[in-house]
């Protein structure tokens, strides 16, 4: 137990410095992105938010499997507290979007396939939690939860292809382009490396979140063990 | 009504609008805009409809009129096929010749009549080589507005 609480800390203190790193790099540092201009540093909370719910979701997706297959509890427990951060951050993901679409496009939301798409995976997962909070049955909530988890997790490769499949307003991949089969971002090096510096950090930011709100759901169920316990 | 209905119904409603909004939008969203070629091919499917289109704006064909706040340009994807567009609002930051945009409205005869201007911005990034005096510079636009 001590030493989770010292992993819990050294996450807590990596993701304080990281971000304040970040910021200073960001906004004192870096050069001002020449067709974009000011508002292109919301790339910097944007992109790796992104890539953060993507892992989110991913984790979801790996931990119902596992759960359907071992059906073991501590896998749903991991699969539960994931999909809670990764909503977090999909909020994160839809709000920081929109305040860079008012600048750049003139308006805060549209209804083209990458927007909608992702609307639409923040939809299933608030759904996945009203389903968990209707089943009475631990088990079963368990299964349900894990059913709906894998098939909305499904909708991650469709966002993320979406701007390739469809004509979009969002543009395409900056990130991941790739050209004649090689990875080649359409972004100086320049600009780029503090782009990886605030991914690392928020992925550090999300390990953070994830353990911390495992240990405290642990606790609870824990609890509730003993309260049924003590009541017979 | 027990808490357990409630969140039955709660999810169903939730449910039913992702089904309706998926539906309705995969419809839509595989055409978000048309392309002026698209749209000159077929004048009568078009007509009386508030559509998108999304294509560049054609270099030299930029007409701001500021007293009528009124903005009139070309769009264009191949040089071929170009309409000409009439905004009734503000040039929008990005707005500049040669840049992606989508514009949502009606044809009126030869006329493309926006009501909303979008720009498309690239995900492409670049970066002027004297940052020192591109950042003042850029602070100084600022300031002045």
């Amino acid at each position: 137990m001590d030493k989770m609480k010292k992993i819990i800390i050294y996450l807590e203190w990596g993701s304080i410095l990281g971000l304040t790193f970040c910021v200073i790099w960001i906004f004192l540092i870096l050069p001002i992105e020449s067709s974009q201009g000011f508002p292109q540093k919301i790339m910097y909370l944007h992109v790796p938010t992104f890539i953060a719910t993507y892992l989110a979701f991913f984790v979801v997706f790996a931990f119902s499997i596992a759960y359907l297959w071992k059906r073991d509890l501590m896998f749903d427990q991991i699969a539960k507290v994931s999909a809670e951060v990764g909503l977090i951050f999909c909020a994160l993901l839809l709000v920081t979007g929109a305040i860079w679409g008012r600048p750049t496009w003139g308006t805060y939301w549209v209804w083209d396939a990458r927007l909608t798409t992702t609307l639409l995976l923040f939809l299933i997962f608030m759904g996945y939690f009203l389903l968990r909070m209707s089943v009475s049955d631990r088990d079963k909530e368990a299964r349900l939860a894990s059913v709906l988890g894998i098939i909305g997790c499904l909708d991650i490769p469709i966002i993320h292809k979406s701007v390739e499949w469809w004509r979009t307003l969002h543009q395409p991949s900056t990130l991941f382009k790739v050209e004649s089969g090689k990875a080649s971002p359409s972004i100086p090096q320049e600009l780029l490396n503090p782009l990886l510096a605030s991914i690392i950090v928020i992925l550090v930011f999300y390990l953070y979140l994830l353990i911390l709100r495992f240990q405290s759901e642990k606790r609870k169920e824990e609890l509730n063990q003993l309260i049924t316990e003590t009541q017979f | 009504m027990k808490t357990r209905t409630k969140f039955v119904i709660g999810g169903a409603v939730i449910l039913a609008v992702i089904v309706a909004l998926s539906v309705q939008e995969l419809q839509k969203m595989t055409v978000f805009f048309y392309t002026p070629a698209e749209v000159l091919a077929s004048p009568a499917e078009f007509e009386e409809k508030t559509i998108r289109i999304g294509a560049l704006v054609e270099q030299g064909s930029v007409d701001w009129n500021a007293q009528a706040i009124q903005l009139s340009f070309n769009i264009t994807e191949d040089g071929e096929n170009s309409i000409n567009v009439i905004y009734a609002g503000v040039k929008p930051d990005l707005f500049r010749e040669g840049q992606g945009v989508v514009v949502e409205g009606k044809m009126n005869g030869p006329r493309f009549e926006a009501r909303q201007l979008l720009v498309k911005h690239s995900e492409e990034y670049t970066i002027e080589t004297d940052h020192k005096k591109s950042k003042e510079e850029y602070y100084k636009s600022i300031m002045s507005q």
